[in-house]
């Protein structure tokens, strides 16, 4: 980043190699649009070229990224209404058969209109914390926000998300 | 341990993040509760879900995609923008900075607004004048409100402003 200040675009691209499976699986996870996913996914890596001359490596950079694009997604939340026209990846099986491939297909629908049910506070909450496995403390500083907001978010999308689980349970 | 408390906490406890005096308070409270016991296998459900979710793929040429823009927009002359702008430096700033702000402004106008009502106040009417036991003309030496004495210029110039004027005489 501190190269980045200085103009060295290798470098960026550098950061953008190394972290953009992060930003993207943010973004795609909570939009479910691979469109704007995308869209959003390029923003804040420009965002952060942008800001380059500012930065100051106080937490991690996957911190501080991961800040901006659940910044952005909020943003594009409260904006317009997310259009769910995809739903995640099929399972990468050598040879799944087609109800395998069926029964996938519908458990990412179901996942994703499940997640599309939720504000977009709890809807991030979640994809923070279960789908990229930060702890409370890391959602906390991505969301900035405190521990007790994100524990109260979490406590109030399981409640929201019980049923899913058990509609999967029956599949 | 209450369950409003177990239920905030239970994220923490099934990922292994609390201090071990609080997890076995709440595994001592999950052997008595129902409700507290069924939010903690619903967490772990989820934490496994999201685990056996595939990664979604980045798409193919996102990172060349963003070298031209990147390229593009280092290239391109700097917008004419503030320096400093409040809404930006509002984004920025953490919560604990916004409430720090949030409070000085608060505190700042009430001050203005309570120095206002002072100085605004009607002010309060003068005390009436004690009555004096002496003769006020004396005391504030206003003896040309007397009466002119006989004879004099000033009697005979009020005599003649005072009637009404015959004819010049």
């Amino acid at each position: 980043m501190l190269a980045v200040a200085q103009g060295d675009l290798d470098a960026f691209d550098q950061i953008v190699l190394r972290h953009q499976e992060l930003a993207w699986r943010i973004a795609f996870r909570f939009l479910g649009d691979r469109h704007e996913a995308e869209n959003v996914a390029q923003e804040a890596f420009l965002r952060i070229l942008d800001a380059a001359p500012r930065y100051k490596p106080t937490a991690a950079f996957s911190t501080y990224l991961s800040r901006i694009v659940t910044r952005l997604c909020l943003d594009h939340a409260r904006k317009k209404h997310p259009t769910t026209t995809d739903s995640f990846p099929a399972v990468q099986d050598r040879n799944p058969s087609a109800v395998e491939r069926m029964a996938a297909q519908e458990r990412d629908r179901t996942i994703r209109a499940a997640l599309d049910s939720l504000p977009p506070a709890q809807r991030m909450v979640v994809v923070l914390r279960y789908f990229e496995g930060l702890d409370c403390r890391s959602v906390a500083s991505a969301m900035d926000t405190t521990v007790k907001a994100v524990e109260r978010l979490l406590a109030r999308a399981r409640d929201t998300l019980r049923p899913l689980l058990a509609e999967l349970s029956e599949k | 341990m209450r369950c409003e408390k177990v239920r905030l906490k239970i994220d923490a406890y099934v990922s292994g993040e609390l201090p071990p005096r609080v997890i076995v308070a709440i595994e001592e409270h999950l052997k008595a509760c129902d409700g507290c016991r069924q939010a903690a296998t619903v967490a772990r459900r989820l934490v496994a879900l999201g685990q056996a979710l595939p990664t979604p793929p980045v798409p193919e040429g996102f990172a060349q995609r963003l070298q031209v823009l990147a390229r593009q927009r280092i290239a391109r002359p700097a917008p004419a923008a503030p320096s400093w702008s409040l809404a930006a430096w509002w984004r920025m700033a953490s919560a604990p900075v916004r409430a720090a702000a949030a409070a000085v402004v608060v505190i700042g106008l009430g001050t203005g607004a309570l120095i206002s009502w002072n100085t605004w106040q009607a002010p309060a009417a003068p005390p009436a004048p004690a009555a004096s036991q002496t003769d006020p003309l004396a005391s504030y030496n206003v003896d040309y409100l007397t009466d002119a004495p006989d004879g004099s210029l000033a009697q005979t110039y009020l005599a003649l402003v005072s009637t009404p004027a015959q004819e010049g005489k």
